[in-house]
Formats: structure tokens, C-alpha cells, sequence
């Protein structure tokens, strides 16, 4: 075989052909997403021997491959991942920012005109057209909270609606790149070299989108088959055959939506916030973010509902009745039962129920209580404690158990027969803020009077004070004619009596008894179920045993007292929330503030997520992008390359005419 | 490095969006002229910032509280003053009543006047307030709360109860001032008793009670009620003063203007030289009515002219002055008391004003955005956002493509 300067010239042209043929690839797939430029290995074709002489035998195109970096590939995803992650929790607690510090405001300000309307009718107690402007200010009041509820069970749906759709995608995945598997397995013939470039960068890309919702690590066979996993490792696609993601409702809480992947008939629960991406995002925001912010919601709005209430049930309204609540009572049955949800798994006859004690004493944190078979013992999920609460129908009444260490101001309350592993989910605040209602009609009905009054007698000859410090029962209370007298029985201690004034001493007091100089005297009236409670404190010296400090408290029911509408409207300055340290409106400001401080975090966190996948993603362009400048180079190379190659030919045919004009 | 195409329109549209994101924010802060918009913007100073609304909020209700109240006394204050002006008169007439020319009928105009008086008395203490509730009511504001009686007496139908309105954290300020405190409650002017003179015998000699006090209550107590009647004589300065039945006091040196200690905690002096024979009795009343002063007024001057027992009739005019006088006292204090009132809300409102300027100012340095500083930022953010708009277009421009 002897050299053929056709056979190179033809070499150099096919050659020239297929490397502009992959630059042209090259140039039209510049915007293509997922893409990897690609390059025309060229190699010699190997000389023959002539004598004692290797003659070159022209080119051929080797190979056709990818320029691809599988490092900074893996790179470029991880960091996907943690951007998806970033940019989505970033985008929601932003919502969740603006959604509290608008309608937060909003509730501040019909905080603040209810309290505005209340103390007008302290100074005008029988205006009953004030009266009305409190219960419509209420009214508002309670729809604010509804409404705010409301944009957190929207953005619960919304995100509920994303995770099924990225559960849905993630499943049309897994069977494309189960169905890219298949194809490249095919594809590789034990005869061919070359690589099935455009449905490997189809696969790349594939899982490029995954690493959006979920992090992604692969593995790679000799075959090319690829086997993708999930989150902390769970296989979605195990080389030809691809597993499903299916959202199921959640246990017990059906709005916590919960990821399940499905591979034929079996189904193994995923963790969702352990998924990282943008699926981790959702149930973060979800069920911590999100659920945070919506229990003190509730939690506030329990206890503007919890004190005003308690505040009208001693004061007297217009027609000398017992103030009625202004709102829904925090007690209600649908509400104590609506605290407590069973998981479905349970097999005892349990019903429970919350019944909250103490608003001040109150968490927004979420617990569990679980039947171990004799006890029943209460988890912390929020800090982690846990605390026995001891055999069912134990604690009174029967069946009631308070947390004690620490007290939580709620009571777990069951009757029926568990079965071990009973678990039941407790959230004290739920649904405050969706089922609060102003449920006062009529504008009289607000108890602007106080029941009872002291009055000291002129003849009182030293400082001191009774104070009226509760009052239970305002109507019984009113009825009330009580004379207290005090005086120092001893140095440093006073001893008072409580008598009926019209049955004086020596006839049978009410109470009696002393106190130390500096401490004070708290009274039951009557005691054991008191209508209500006094203090006495000060030093009341008195005269003599026949002179003590007298004080008498009777009715002080009148259409134009105010007083105990001036003590309602305290209530906006007196700490509530959180142990009795944080008024309202402050509560909610911190509310708000831990959204905000999270939503910056959380935007900070995105920056650095974006820088990092830039980087990443810079890296990975430096190797596979393609740059128009350099294929418009490569275009002009091969181009002049393919005319020179065409030149050989043409030389080749000049020394076969010269050779043919020479035998002519 | 090696750079992409589409790396290169990547970054660039990156760059430019997060440019155009800057202004955005810029412009909300720069149209709002607030630095925090939500709690995202700074959350330590939202915080901080609904603690300063807070603090407004209650100044705000603190003065609407205190102009309430201002109202409140002082138009308590106004008509205090027409009381006092009232009395005043009504110590003119009863002066005049005892120049001794007048005759009847002069007498009887003159009572007729002082009724007169009275009735306008009982009119102001009935006043109502711009919503017509009666302001000396206590907490009975819909129940008039003086009304005379067929007998001429007044009778007090309201209570004791004050209003009070939260003027400060921790300040409460009466709003009102109760009937029975303002007219009713005024110190006996000899002091816990009131004394009976006999009126047939009169005692002739003019001798009056000037003081009557209990100064040891402790003993006084042990024992009720008391009824102390004393009688002068037989003896020239003898004395004895009996409690119901038991001798209080017994002493057969008696010089006039003698302190008079009774045993059971009580002193007395009295006015005069008594006569042996005469007698008067103490009956325990610390407070008198204005009204009851008024209508023992009128009821003197109704006796017209006496030509008998002129000494009583002397000493019952002094008792009647001195109740007067200590009834002009009781109300000028009432009418200070409101002024005291009004001055409290006017020091407590110029310090509610103090505050909000201070809160204000740290409020407005926390939240409001600076304006020379943020206007600067945002012509930079401008011009960065333009200048990489412009180097955008100019390398897009940049192709090989150009020449081939």
C-alpha cells in the first residue's frame, strides 16, 4: 500500500468537516442550559513504512468529547442546593416579615383603639355610645387576628402546594434520568468509543434541576449508569429504575404535609428538613418559621382575650350585672379539644384536651404527650424537657394533669383507656387567633363599675391602706357591708378584724387575725370561696383596742363609675405575655423582631449561597462553557484548515494531470 | 480565566439586578423617608421602636385623660368660687341681720333673701355637667343628689364614689368630688360636739360652748353613746358634768375659760361666766351640713326681733357664724383642692410633653432615614447601576463574529 496524498487530503477535509461541525454545534448551543462544549480530538493517522521511512498517512477525528470537570460539576450542585435552600427560605421569611410588620401594625393599631375607646368610657361611664365604639373597636380588633391567622393558614397552603409540586417534579425526574440511564446503557457498545455527550449533559442538567429542590450525590458505574440520591442518601433513582415522591397528609397535624418515597409497593417516609435544597426550605419555614410566628400570634391573641375577660368578670356593667367576657372564652370545649390532636396510630379509647390555667406562664412551644403503658409523659418538642404527668385518671379532678416543673400554665386533661404508644400532639395556642370573636353585644354590658369600695373613717389617725385586690364575684361582693379595723396589738404587729357592720364585735367575725410590721394582710371574703379578696398593708397604728384604724367597704355600683373601666384600660400597660414581662403590643413587636432578625439572617445567608454558587458556577464555566470568541476562532481555524486540506486534493490532482500529460 | 459567554451574560444580568435591587430599596426608604420599614430592615431597633410607639400611644391617652380631667375641675373650680361668693353674701345679710335697728319686716326680707341664697346653693350643688350628669353625685350621676325637704332640710341621695382617670404610669387623678365631701362633710366649728342650749329657762348668763373635743379616743370609745349634760351650781363654781347618769366631771372651783377635762377623754372649754342653775347638754357631731348651717341661719333670722333672753340669742348667732365661717373654710378648701388638681394636670401634661419630645427624638433618630447620607448612597447606587449597564452593552458589543 502505497501513500495516497488524496486519501490524507480527504483525511484533512473529513477531519476539518466534523471539528466545524462540533464548533457549529458549539456556537448554536451557546444559550442551551446544561450544555457542555464540546471538542473534535484530532489525531495522526499512523505513517506507513516506506523503507526505511514512516510516511504520515493523514488525520482522523479520535473522539468527540465533552469538556466536562466532574468536580466542579459535583461542585456547582452542592452549591445549588444550598442556594435553592437560601433564596427560598430568604423569599418566605421575607413574606413572613412584611406580613407581620404590616398586619402586626395593623393589630397595634386596633390594640390601641380599642384601649382608646375603653378609656373613654372610663371617663364617660354612662355614654352608652361609647360603650358601643369599644365593642365595634373589639370587633376589629378580633377580625385583625382573624385575618392574620388566616395569611398564615394561606402561606401554610402555599407552601403545602409547593412541596407537592417539587414532589411531583422531583418524580418526573427520577424517571427521565431512569430513562436517560437506560438509553446511555444501550448506547455503549463495547465497539464505540465515543461518549453519548448530549444525553449526558441531559442527565447533568436533570439532576442540575433536582439539586435545586433536594440535595443531590450521584454515583457513576462502568456502564455510565448513574444512581442518584437524595437527602441524606436516600436512592431516588437506582440506575434503570426510578422511585417516586409522594406527599401524603400530615400525622396527626393534616396540614404538615409529610414526603414519602414510593418504589412499587413499598413507601418509606423522608424527613423533609433534612432534604437540604429548597424542599428543606418549605418544611423549615413550615414548621418552624412559620408555626413559631403563628403561635405567638395565637398566644397573643389568648391573652388580650384571657385578661380583658378576666378584667370584666369583676367589674359590674351598666344594669349592675357581672361584666361577661368581651371575647371568646380561652375555654371554650371546641377550643380546649381543638389543642390536643391524636396521631392516628393510636389505639386507645383517649379523647384529650387543653385547658389553659395561666396565659403569663404560657410557652409557644409545641409538645407531645405519650402513654408509656402506666404514665403519661409530656415532651417539650420546642426545648426538649419532658416531665411525668402520672396514670390516667390520676390528679383532680380526675383525670386532669398539671405540668409542674416547669408549670406551663396548662392542664392536660383525659378520660378514656390508653394503650401504650398513644401519642397525642399539644399545641396550647392553637387556633386563639382563628376563633376569636367579639362575642359582647351590647355596649351596657361593659363593666365600667367596680363592685365595692373602701372608705376610710376620718378618724383614722395613721398612713395604711385595704386595698381591693380581686374581685371574684362582683354582684355577691356588692352586697357587702364590711367594716375592718386594725391596730398595732403589739409593737410591730397589727392585728385587724373583718366584721359584718352590722353585727359588730363581740358577734362572730368574718376574719381576724395579724400581720407583721412591713408584710401585708391578704383576706379571703368570705374565705374558702371568697367573693372577693382584700389587703391590708401599712403600718395601722390605731389609738388603742378601742380606737383602731376603721375602714368600710360597701357598694359602689353607680352608672358613673368608672373606676373599673380605668382598670381595664390599665391593662394595656400592664405586662402579660411571657411571665407577666411584656405588655401586648410588645409581644408582638418581639415577634415580629425574631422574624425580622431571621429574615435578615436569612437574606445574608442567601448572599453568601449566591456568591458561593457563582463561584462554583464560574469554575465550571472556565471548562464547559462555550465562548462565541474562541468558536469563532476554531470556525476560522478549521475553516482554512478544511480550504488547505481541499488544497492537497488539488495538488494531488495537479501531479496526477502532470503524471497523465507526461504518458499522453 | 477562561470566561463563557453565557457566564459573561450570567453575571452581568446578575450584577445589574442586584444594582437595580439597591435603588429599589433605596428609593422605598428615600419615598418613605423611613430607614426601618419592616423588622427585617433592623430588627433590634423595630423592637426598640415598638417600645417608643408604646410609650407615645400611652402619653397620647395620658392627655386625653388629663384634658378630661382639666375639664372635670375645673368646672368643679367654677362653681366652688360661685358658692363661696354665695356664702359670702349670705354672711353680708346675716352680719346685717344683727345690727339690731332692723325691724321685722326688715328681718323677714332678710330671711327671705337667705332662702333665696339657699336655694341657689342647692341649685349649684345640683349642677349638671355638657352630658347631664350631675357632677356632686358621686358615682349616682343620673340621681339629682340634693333635695329639700318639706321640713326645709337637704338630703344627700348620692354616694361617696370618685372617678378617677390614669394621668400618668402610675398617677390617678379624681375627676370628681363627691356631694356629701363637698357640702355635706364640714368640721363642726367647736370642734366633735354640738351643744343644746334650753331654750325655756334660757340660760342668762351667755355662757357657750367654744370648744368640745375628743382627745382620747381610746377611752372615749370604751363606752357609747355619750350624752354629756352639764349643769353649774348649786355652788358658786361648782360643776358637774354627767354622761347619761355617770359624773364625767365634778369640780367646785370652776374659773371661767377653764379647760374641762371629762373623763373619758373629752375636753371642753367654754365661753362665758356661767350662772349657777344654767345647763346645756353635748351631743356628739363632728361634721355639719352647709345646709343645716343655712337653715339654722334663716330660722334665726326668722325669730324677728327678741326681746327675751337676749344672751342666747347672742350666743346662738356666734354658734350659727362660727358653723358659717367654718363652712366658708370647708369649701374654699374644696375649691382649692380642684385648683390644686388643675395645677397637677398642667405640671403633669408639660411633662408628658417633655417626654414625647424626647421620645420623638430618639424615635425619629432610630427609624427616620437620613436624608443627605441616603441621598447620596442612592446616586451612587445610580451611578453604579448605570455604569454597569453601560460596560455591559459596550463588551456585548465585543464579538469576533464583528469581523469575520
Amino acid at each position: 500500500m502505497s501513500v495516497s496524498l488524496y486519501q490524507t487530503g480527504v483525511s484533512g477535509l473529513l477531519a476539518a468537516q466534523q471539528q466545524l461541525a462540533t464548533t457549529g454545534n458549539n456556537i448554536t448551543n451557546v444559550n442551551t442550559e446544561g450544555y457542555n462544549r464540546q471538542r473534535a480530538d484530532q489525531n495522526a493517522v499512523i505513517g506507513l513504512t516506506s523503507g526505511s521511512n514512516y510516511i504520515g498517512g493523514g488525520t482522523y477525528i479520535q473522539d468527540i468529547t465533552r469538556l466536562y470537570d466532574q468536580f466542579s460539576h459535583k461542585e456547582q450542585l452542592l452549591t445549588q442546593s444550598n442556594l435553592g435552600n437560601a433564596d427560598y427560605l430568604n423569599g418566605r421569611l421575607t413574606q413572613l416579615d412584611q406580613v407581620m410588620s404590616t398586619s402586626g401594625n395593623a393589630v397595634v393599631g386596633s390594640l390601641e383603639q380599642f384601649y382608646q375607646a375603653l378609656n373613654g368610657v372610663a371617663d364617660n361611664p354612662n355614654d352608652s355610645g361609647l360603650r358601643s365604639i369599644v365593642l365595634n373597636q373589639a370587633s376589629i380588633l378580633s377580625s385583625d387576628f382573624n385575618e392574620l391567622t388566616s395569611t398564615f393558614e394561606k402561606m401554610t397552603d402555599a407552601v403545602n402546594g409547593e412541596i407537592s409540586q417539587v414532589a411531583t417534579r422531583i418524580s418526573e425526574i427520577s424517571r427521565e434520568i431512569a430513562k436517560v440511564n437506560e438509553t446511555i446503557m444501550h448506547s455503549q457498545h463495547l465497539t464505540q468509543s465515543g461518549q453519548p455527550n448530549d444525553l449526558l449533559d441531559k442527565r447533568d442538567q436533570l439532576i442540575g434541576e433536582l439539586s435545586e429542590y433536594t440535595r443531590v450525590s450521584t454515583v457513576q458505574d462502568n456502564n455510565g449508569v448513574m444512581t442518584v440520591m437524595i437527602g441524606q442518601g436516600t436512592t431516588l433513582v437506582a440506575g434503570i429504575t426510578p422511585m417516586t415522591v409522594q406527599v401524603e397528609a400530615g400525622d396527626p397535624d393534616p396540614t404538615k404535609t409529610q414526603l414519602s418515597l414510593v418504589s412499587g409497593n413499598s413507601s418509606v417516609a423522608l424527613k423533609g428538613s433534612t432534604l437540604g435544597g429548597s424542599l428543606a426550605a418549605n418544611f423549615e419555614f413550615r414548621d418552624e418559621h412559620l408555626a413559631q410566628a403563628r403561635n405567638e400570634i395565637d398566644r397573643l391573641a389568648m391573652a388580650i382575650s384571657s385578661t380583658l375577660n378576666d378584667s370584666q368578670s369583676s367589674g359590674l356593667d351598666l344594669n349592675g350585672l357581672q361584666g361577661a367576657n368581651i371575647f371568646t372564652d380561652i375555654n371554650t370545649t371546641q377550643l380546649q379539644q381543638g389543642r390536643v390532636l391524636a396521631h392516628s396510630s393510636n389505639t386507645g379509647t383517649t379523647q384529650a384536651q387543653v385547658a389553659i390555667n395561666d396565659v403569663s406562664l404560657l410557652p409557644t412551644d409545641e409538645f407531645e404527650v405519650r402513654f408509656d403503658g402506666t404514665d403519661f409523659t409530656l415532651y417539650n418538642l420546642t426545648t426538649g424537657g419532658s416531665e411525668n404527668l402520672g396514670a390516667p385518671g390520676t390528679g383532680t379532678p380526675a383525670g386532669t394533669h398539671t405540668p409542674s416543673s416547669p408549670d406551663y400554665g396548662f392542664s392536660f386533661i383525659e378520660t378514656g383507656t390508653p394503650v401504650a404508644g398513644d401519642r397525642f400532639s399539644v399545641i396550647p395556642t392553637k387556633n386563639s387567633g382563628a376563633l376569636m370573636k367579639a362575642t359582647l353585644t351590647d355596649g351596657n354590658a361593659i363593666a365600667a363599675s367596680t363592685a365595692i369600695a373602701v372608705t376610710p373613717s376620718s378618724n383614722n389617725v395613721s398612713d395604711g391602706a385595704i386595698e381591693i385586690t380581686n374581685v371574684i364575684n362582683p354582684v355577691a361582693a356588692r352586697a357587702y357591708d364590711v367594716t375592718v379595723d386594725v391596730y398595732e396589738s403589739a409593737p410591730g404587729t397589727f392585728s385587724y378584724r373583718v366584721y359584718d357592720t352590722s353585727s359588730p364585735p363581740p358577734l362572730p367575725s368574718i376574719a381576724t387575725g395579724s400581720y407583721a410590721a412591713g408584710a401585708s394582710a391578704v383576706i379571703d371574703i368570705p374565705s374558702g370561696s371568697p367573693d372577693f379578696q382584700i389587703e391590708i398593708k401599712g403600718d395601722l397604728v390605731g389609738s388603742g383596742t378601742n380606737a383602731r384604724e376603721t375602714f368600710v367597704l360597701g357598694d359602689a355600683f353607680g352608672v358613673g363609675n368608672g373606676n373599673h373601666a380605668v382598670a381595664m384600660a390599665k391593662t394595656q400597660e400592664t405586662g402579660v405575655t411571657n411571665g407577666g414581662k411584656e405588655t401586648f403590643s410588645q409581644s408582638l413587636a418581639v415577634s415580629t423582631s425574631v422574624v425580622g432578625a431571621n429574615a435578615s439572617n436569612a437574606a445574608l445567608v442567601a448572599d453568601t449561597a449566591q456568591a458561593l454558587y457563582t463561584q462554583a458556577y464560574n469554575r465550571n464555566q472556565a471548562t464547559s462553557g462555550v465562548n462565541l470568541d474562541e468558536e469563532a476562532a476554531n470556525l476560522l481555524k478549521y475553516q482554512q484548515a478544511y480550504q488547505a486540506a481541499s488544497q492537497i486534493i488539488s495538488t494531488a490532482n495537479t501531479i496526477f494531470d502532470t503524471i497523465l500529460s507526461a504518458v499522453r | 480565566m477562561r470566561v463563557s459567554t453565557s457566564q459573561f451574560y450570567y453575571q452581568s444580568t446578575q450584577l445589574m439586578s442586584q444594582k437595580t435591587a439597591d435603588v429599589n430599596d433605596q428609593m422605598a426608604q428615600l419615598s418613605s423617608g423611613k430607614r426601618v420599614l419592616t423588622a427585617k430592615d433592623d430588627a433590634v431597633s423595630y423592637s426598640t421602636l415598638a417600645g417608643f410607639n408604646d410609650d407615645l400611644t400611652n402619653i397620647e391617652k395620658y392627655k386625653r385623660n388629663i384634658t378630661m380631667a382639666e375639664n372635670n375641675n375645673s368646672m368643679q373650680e367654677v362653681i366652688f368660687a360661685d358658692v363661696e361668693t354665695l356664702l359670702d353674701t349670705f354672711k353680708q345679710d346675716l352680719l346685717l341681720a344683727n345690727n339690731g335697728r332692723m325691724s321685722n319686716e326688715d328681718l323677714q326680707s332678710i330671711a327671705a333673701q337667705l332662702r333665696n341664697s339657699l336655694d341657689q346653693l342647692i341649685d349649684l350643688a345640683n349642677t349638671q355637667d355638657e352630658k347631664g350628669d350631675y357632677i356632686f353625685s358621686g358615682y349616682q350621676t343620673e340621681q339629682m343628689p340634693f333635695s329639700q325637704q318639706v321640713d326645709g332640710s337637704v338630703v344627700y341621695s348620692g354616694d361617696a364614689g370618685i372617678n378617677q382617670l390614669q394621668i400618668a404610669k402610675n398617677i390617678n387623678i379624681a375627676t370628681n368630688q363627691a356631694g356629701d365631701a363637698a357640702f355635706l362633710n364640714i368640721k363642726n366649728a367647736i370642734g366633735d360636739f354640738t351643744a343644746t342650749y334650753p331654750s325655756s329657762p334660757a340660760n342668762t348668763s351667755g355662757v357657750s360652748v367654744e370648744s368640745a373635743v375628743v382627745t382620747d379616743r381610746n377611752s372615749y370609745n370604751a363606752s357609747a353613746p355619750h350624752n354629756y349634760s352639764f349643769t353649774f351650781g348649786p355652788g358658786a363654781a361648782e360643776l358637774n358634768v354627767l354622761d347619761g347618769a355617770v359624773n364625767v366631771y365634778s369640780t367646785t372651783t370652776y374659773t371661767a375659760g377653764q379647760n374641762i377635762p371629762l373623763s373619758n377623754g373629752v375636753d371642753v372649754t367654754l365661753g362665758g361666766n356661767p350662772l349657777p342653775g344654767e345647763t346645756f347638754t353635748l351631743t356628739e357631731q363632728d361634721e355639719i351640713s352647709v345646709f343645716e348651717t343655712l337653715n339654722n341661719a334663716i330660722a334665726w333670722v326668722e325669730q324677728g326681733i327678741v326681746s327675751t333672753d337676749q344672751e342666747q340669742y347672742q350666743v346662738d348667732y356666734n354658734t350659727i357664724l362660727d358653723q358659717m365661717n367654718s363652712a366658708m373654710n370647708h369649701l374654699s378648701s374644696r375649691r382649692s383642692d380642684a385648683g390644686i388638681r388643675l395645677q397637677v394636670l398642667e405640671n403633669q401634661s408639660s411633662r408628658h410633653l417633655d417626654v414625647e419630645l424626647n421620645i420623638t427624638t430618639n424615635k425619629s433618630a432610630i427609624e427616620d432615614l437620613d436624608f443627605a447620607k441616603a441621598i447620596s448612597e442612592f446616586e451612587q447606587s445610580q451611578i453604579a447601576l448605570q455604569v454597569s449597564q453601560q460596560t455591559f452593552s459596550k463588551i456585548q458589543n465585543l464579538s469576533l463574529f464583528n469581523y469575520l
